[in-house]
């Protein structure tokens, strides 16, 4: 049977050629994976969801008399499927897994230097994929057609349409026209972008991200400069490192499956379908920071240019993420150097970067407290001041401590330490 | 010399070459450009048609306002009604617009929200109250800022839950709080006997700034 596949296929070859990589160990390389894993059980669960699902908004009866959009009333019906909540919460719960999985890798990336030359390309795919993410999260967001998910909805489109100039093309085209709760396009349409052409645009992005990765080879951690300085150091694709994949896939789906069981995500119950009362909603976390930006900007930041509006909703809403994806693109041109990097660097030694990624980090989360501005009555200037100042506070508190505690160590301290013994001799 | 008179003339050859260049270049520019256009042109289905009908109408002179939920949807609004909000949360009513003609409640258009609520005549600025009827105001439920329903209300005025912003309904929705561009349009309105009568469309644009 293996003879005579590898006869057809050159088995042999390909294992030799593809199998047999080396894959460097390291417990942070494992991020990029789980994020993977999140997507794969994305894509199973969705396929289960979409066979129950019916993305329309027509009236239907149910059971016991009550007249619902078809599309809330068969999320109802998916509830009441054997094991169909936990599959759905399983589908929400890996949607923020892969979310935030994807952003600790990034974090990873960055502390360690591994998005220089000549990985910079990967680094913007990377980036590509984690707004890719967050966009089909958020046209998920819809479908279940209840109270809560159409205001959060709604705040999204009218972000969209406050791009200028485009913005209005955009949520036409996104949305199907207005966004209304009767608007009988909006479902069907955003149904067919949440299951298909994102889902089709991030397995090729991820495919594209895993080729350039594996053409280029992953890079190697620090401690295989001093155990083997100059080779590739690592175990091979298969099986050793396809084996502790598999069962780190296997984990990972059954502590999410245990997560699902117990906390069942979005109940739709508790906030029925659709009316004029709106709910006090709160986006998810990746959101909240954009939340907190948009509750701060105050009002009369408004002009206009060439037909376009800028607004508080513009600047909050599409200016601040904008720079801060463009700011997280251009890392790898401002950081540039001419060589190859070839080992990963430790983020002690870098002490400006290292602090940078802590910096932009309390930013996150004090943009994050912004969101919780009307609940714990936070004035706006202390707003600014904790999210302006604070930030940069951190970074040369961080900056100064690391000084401070690698700072005089020589770089190489095994290295440095042979050489010496070698000249001594 | 019969070689010669034979032998196509090479300038002329590369005058025909250059002819026959032109003429396929010229024919693959045509189809590729006809091309994009097509394709371009299938992009137009990506915006659906918008068709108008009754229920999305907005709202116009002589609509009378209704309940647009609960148990009374679909109702008239009365004084009454409106004096027993005031003691219920919130204290004032979301309505849509009912065309008297052919009694289509307006109920697709979200700009058609509106508020409706019963306040104390002295306390209203003069330019709210020239649109309003014995202390009773409408406005546009639809907030400027990122197009929510602003259905609460707090700090004795009303409250979008979305991101805090506050407007005054006493005076024109005057914006008091929070990150909103601007008021919301009020809805001139007279009593016809028990009714809500809308006396023009809103006073501007309605719905979420941007
Ligand atoms: S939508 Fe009303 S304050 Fe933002």
């Amino acid at each position: 049977m293996y003879k005579w596949l590898d006869e057809r296929l050159d088995l042999q070859r390909l294992n030799s050629k593809l199998f047999r990589k080396a894959f460097p160990v390291h417990h942070t390389f494992f991020l990029g994976e789980i994020t993977l894993f999140a997507f794969v059980v994305l894509v199973l669960t969705g396929v289960f969801l979409t066979l129950n699902y019916e993305p329309s908004i027509r009236e239907v009866t149910t059971p016991d008399g009550q007249k619902l959009p078809a599309a809330y009333a068969s999320i109802l019906y998916i509830d009441s499927l054997p094991f169909g909540a936990v599959i759905r919460s399983l589908h929400h719960w890996s949607a923020h897994i892969m979310i935030a999985a994807a952003f600790l890798h990034m974090i990873r990336i960055h502390l360690s230097g591994a998005y220089k030359k000549p990985r910079e390309l990967n680094w913007l795919v990377g980036i590509g994929l984690l707004v890719l993410a967050i966009v089909t999260a958020f046209t998920g967001y819809a479908l279940p057609f209840d109270n809560y998910a159409i205001t959060a909805t709604k705040i999204g489109y009218e972000i969209g349409a406050a791009a200028p100039w485009v913005g209005g093309l955009l949520v036409n085209i996104l949305f199907a026209g207005e966004f209304s709760n009767t608007n009988t396009q909006m479902i069907p349409r955003l149904f067919s972008i949440h299951v298909l052409w994102l889902p089709l645009t991030l397995i090729a992005l991820i495919g594209l991200h895993l080729l350039i990765m594996v053409k280029q080879k992953h890079t190697q951690p620090k401690y295989a400069e001093r155990v083997s300085p100059g080779k590739i150091l690592g175990v091979p694709a298969l099986p050793s490192q396809g084996i502790m994949a598999g069962i780190l896939f296997l984990v990972y789906v059954a502590v999410t499956t245990l997560i699902a069981g117990i906390f069942l995500a979005h109940p739709v119950q508790a906030y029925g379908p659709p009316t004029a009362n709106t709910p006090a909603v709160k986006p998810d976390w990746y959101f909240l920071w954009i939340y907190g930006i948009l509750q701060m900007i105050p009002s009369n930041w408004k002009f206009e240019l060439l037909g376009a509006t800028f607004g508080p909703q513009f600047w909050g809403g599409i200016f601040v993420p904008t720079l801060i994806i463009l700011g997280a693109a251009a890392i790898p041109f401002i950081d540039a150097q001419p060589h190859k990097q070839r080992y990963l660097e430790l983020p002690s030694q870098h002490p400006g970067r290292t602090s940078f990624v802590i910096g932009m980090l309390m930013f996150y989360i004090m943009a994050t407290l912004a969101g919780y501005k009307i609940d714990l009555n936070l004035p706006n200037a202390l707003l600014w001041v904790l999210v302006l100042f604070v930030p940069i506070l951190t970074g040369v508190v961080a900056y100064v401590i690391l000084r401070a505690f690698y700072g005089k160590a020589p770089q190489e301290p095994q290295v440095g330490g042979l050489q010496g013994s070698a000249a001594d001799d | 010399m019969e070689h010669t008179e034979h032998s196509i003339d090479p300038v002329q050859e590369q005058q025909e070459h250059i002819q026959r260049r032109t003429v396929l270049q010229a024919a693959i520019g045509v189809g590729v450009g006809l091309s994009v256009l097509s394709t371009l042109y299938v992009g137009v289905g990506f915006i659906p048609k918008v068709v108008v009908t009754p229920e999305k109408e907005p709202v116009k002179a002589g609509d009378i306002l209704v309940w647009a939920q609960g148990a009374k949807a679909g109702q008239e609004i009365t004084p009454a009604d409106l004096q027993a909000a005031l003691k219920s949360d919130p204290p004032f009513i979301i309505a849509y617009p009912k065309n008297p003609e052919n009694n289509v409640v307006k109920n697709q258009l979200a700009t058609n929200t509106i508020m409706v609520m019963q306040l104390e005549p002295s306390s209203l600025s003069p330019e709210t109250a020239k649109y309003a009827a014995q202390g009773i105001v409408a406005y546009s439920a639809i907030c400027k800022h990122l197009g929510c329903t602003i259905s609460q209300w707090k700090n004795n005025v009303w409250h979008c839950p979305c991101h805090g912003g506050e407007y005054d309904p006493r005076q024109g929705a005057k914006v008091v709080a929070g990150p909103v561009p601007g008021p919301v349009p009020q809805l001139p309105i007279k009593l016809e006997g028990n009714r809500i009568v809308a006396t023009a469309g809103f006073l501007f644009k309605p719905g979420a700034d941007v």
